[in-house]
């Protein structure tokens, strides 16, 4: 006779004590266990000497954790900076973008800064949160998704902005509706019992706020139109569901506080740069800046690599070498890596995501309510971040466009055209936009110094996902090039883009490199 | 010591203006066109080393003065064409003696044809490029031969396509506009750029 997971619960407590039960729970699924960061333990370095090629996050934490082994690690950076893509833009901030530098003149204040790359930490990327509360990094609450910002369409009325908590619940209504209708018509009961039957459409008639007879009647839910505290509040006019469904943000808008920029978010606060510097606090004086690799030799016993610094060639010999140089640029170096390995760089394409930002000269997103979040158009721009950082000063820094699949539409622009283009779009969403706003920047991350790319896409379209040749070429990339060349960051992983990837991919390298030296005959 | 003093112009003179600054690093050409300008598919910048000064020069002229890389449509074009656009008479000079001091590596061969079918469509060819591929500076065709094959690929793309070519001033490329509507799609192009690439083996 089978157990139930109960009796079985209640086995073990006899057999094993209180532990035993919360571990079997978790196993089963019952209770949860506490979340487990990614962690190290390396065996001593014992001399060994690494070199770091990059000094993005994966490749300061390679030389933070081989460091605290005793390793003797060397960084080398090509540009002035380190941390790559995470980079946040602040007063006298130089953008190295191909044709377009821009140094940032935004009020040097603490609060007005703009994270162009990395701007969000979920709450589940445990190993870089670790890597924050190790490394004393502050974190604050970051305000993905605020049903008080808004939504824009040329397509919806006429072009005027709605709340993004108006559509939602009167999207919701109109859904729920059509459910509750369907569960009586067809034999929706078969399959439940009563009891549940009823628990459902209960469900369903609080999503939709739906009146007794199950029709949406409109919702307290998307606001007050008037009074609310000392006077009755007065519901606001229900937008048509046919109008609703004449926007594509029909089909998005209800999941976008789900998933991974689901809440809780979180960021560093003054900048995601202060991660970088908190890994720089522990290995800076292991970084050489302004050093361009231009060959990377394995060899049997070591690794040779040759880049140029002040105007000269210069070259550097280490046991192992940790590369997180983007795929797309270690193939114009000169190298000895097999044929199968190169095919896999060759077939990593190159991020194209695009940011911009503006300097606010008054926090004009206040005076409507809205404390952070988004703001979605259907326009090119596609998105306005207003600021946790700073609410109530005078100013802020409002992301003004971001295009994170096909940035190239604004990347092909001038600098002019582009912040012509922010202005236009914005406008449609803030009255007066282009008279509140100036000293544009903005982000071409195809054309920036180094990187070339935003990050690394494996997949050749949405709808194919990863094929078993896709994931061949990833194995290739994550294995050791003859044991002694590993390529990271978080171009190797499955999931590109985020810190944690990153971080993940550098432990991996790490834990396998750890692994074959311990099993290695002295 | 020619690519030094190249560095040290630019650097002086965007220190001049903000001296406060962080400066910029100027060595720009090697991060899209790879080690010592050997070309880097992976963003899809040509070989530099090895390349004719006379055809740098125009080109690098040609992307500065908006005759190259203005069509939206060419992707790789009109990434270089700002890069062009910040270069003074003076920086065009110097960036061609840095590329002179690279090393020239015969670029790797990626396209397959048919070597003999691409024979007879080189020849039209050959008159103004040379019957190797060598190029000729007094008709103003530079070398093929050596040159990455993706890269010529491309070109003769945009120049079917009306992508490049297409600008009053562009002399030569009006000419070569003419000459790829020899080739006849896809297998033409790949059969021609495989046979160039046999010149060099």
């Amino acid at each position: 006779m089978p157990v139930s997971r109960r009796e079985f619960l209640n086995l073990l407590a006899a057999a094993g004590g209180a532990g035993a039960v919360v571990k079997a729970g978790a196993a089963l699924g019952i209770m949860p266990a506490d979340a487990a960061a990614s962690t190290l333990d390396l065996a001593a370095g014992n001399g060994r000497s690494a070199v770091i090629l990059g000094g993005g996050i994966s490749g300061l934490a390679t030389a933070y954790e081989l460091g605290k082994a005793g390793w003797d690690c060397t960084v080398l950076e090509a540009s002035h900076r380190c941390g790559g893509r995470i980079f946040t833009v602040r007063h006298g901030t130089l953008i190295d973008e191909l044709g377009n530098r821009q140094y940032c003149e935004f009020d040097d204040e603490p609060h007005m800064y703009f994270n162009a790359g990395a701007a969000r930490i979920p709450n589940t990327h445990r190993t870089l949160l670790s890597y924050c509360k190790e490394l004393g990094v502050e974190l604050e609450i970051f305000i993905n998704e605020n049903k008080t910002c808004w939504v824009q369409d040329d397509a919806l009325l006429g072009g005027k902005p709605v709340r993004n908590i108006e559509y939602t619940t009167h999207m919701r209504g109109f859904v729920a509706e059509l459910m509750a209708k369907a569960m009586h018509e067809s034999d929706m009961d078969e399959p439940f019992t009563e009891a549940e039957a009823e628990t459902l459409l209960g469900m369903i008639r609080s999503f939709g706020d739906l009146s007794e007879d199950n029709v949406y009647r409109g919702s307290f839910n998307a606001g007050f139109a008037s009074g609310g505290f000392l006077n009755e509040g007065v519901q606001k006019d229900i937008i048509a569901f046919r109008d609703l469904l004449k926007t594509p943000f029909a089909m998005t808008l209800l999941r976008t506080n789900e998933g991974e920029t689901g809440p809780i978010l979180l960021q560093a606060r003054g900048g995601m740069d202060r991660i970088t510097e908190g890994f720089l606090r522990q290995v800076g004086d292991r970084v050489s800046y302004r050093a361009m690799v231009a060959s990377i030799q394995v060899r049997d016993d070591g690794v040779e690599v040759a880049y140029d610094q002040d105007g000269a060639r210069r070259q550097i010999r280490a046991d192992y070498c940790f590369n997180c140089i983007p795929t797309h640029l270690v193939t114009g170096l000169d190298h000895n890596f097999p044929a199968h390995y190169v095919r896999a760089l060759k077939f990593v394409l190159r991020g194209e995501a695009y940011k911009a930002a503006f300097q606010a000269k008054e926090r004009f997103w206040e005076k409507q309510d809205i404390y952070g979040g988004i703001s979605w158009m259907n326009n090119r721009s596609q998105q306005i971040w207003y600021p946790v950082a700073g609410i109530h000063q005078q100013k802020g820094v409002i992301l003004a466009a971001y295009d994170y699949g096909g940035g190239m539409y604004h990347t092909r622009m001038t600098q002019q055209e582009r912040v012509e283009a922010h202005l236009a779009d914005g406008e449609k969403v803030h009255r007066d936009y282009r008279n509140l706003v100036e000293k544009p920047v903005t982000v071409g991350w195809h054309r920036m110094n180094h990187m070339l790319g935003c990050s690394a896409r494996w997949r050749r379209s949405f709808r194919e996902g990863w094929t078993g040749e896709t994931e061949d070429h990833y194995r290739t990339l994550q294995a050791p090039v003859n044991g002694r060349h590993y390529l990271i960051g978080d171009q190797v992983s499955m999931r590109s883009a985020w810190m944690e990837s990153a971080l993940l991919s550098a432990h991996w390298a790490m834990n396998d490199l750890d692994r074959r030296l311990r099993n290695a005959p002295a | 010591m020619i690519r030094l003093a190249f560095i040290c112009l630019l650097c002086v003179a965007s220190l001049a203006s903000a001296a406060e600054r962080e400066p910029f690093d100027d060595r720009y050409c090697t991060t899209c066109h790879g080690a010592d300008g050997r070309g880097n598919e992976g963003v899809q910048a040509p070989r530099l080393a090895g390349m004719e000064p006379w055809y740098l020069k125009r080109q690098l002229e040609n992307y500065r003065d908006g005759i190259r890389g203005t069509h939206p449509d060419d992707i790789e074009g009109v990434a270089m064409q700002p890069m062009a656009a910040m270069l003074t008479d003076e920086s065009i000079q110097d960036i061609i003696e840095w590329v002179g001091g690279w090393n020239y590596v015969p670029a790797e061969h990626t396209i397959s044809g048919d070597i003999d079918a691409g024979r007879t469509l080189y020849q039209p060819c050959a008159t103004c490029h040379g019957a190797d591929a060598e190029g000729n500076e007094a008709l103003g065709a530079p070398a093929l031969a050596g040159q990455n094959d993706w890269y010529m690929v491309t070109q003769i793309r945009n120049f079917l396509a009306g992508y490049r070519g297409v600008h009053p001033q562009d002399v030569y490329g009006a000419q070569m506009r003419v000459m790829t509507t020899g080739l006849n799609g896809e297998n033409d192009i790949n059969n021609v750029v495989a046979y160039i690439n046999s010149l060099s083996d």
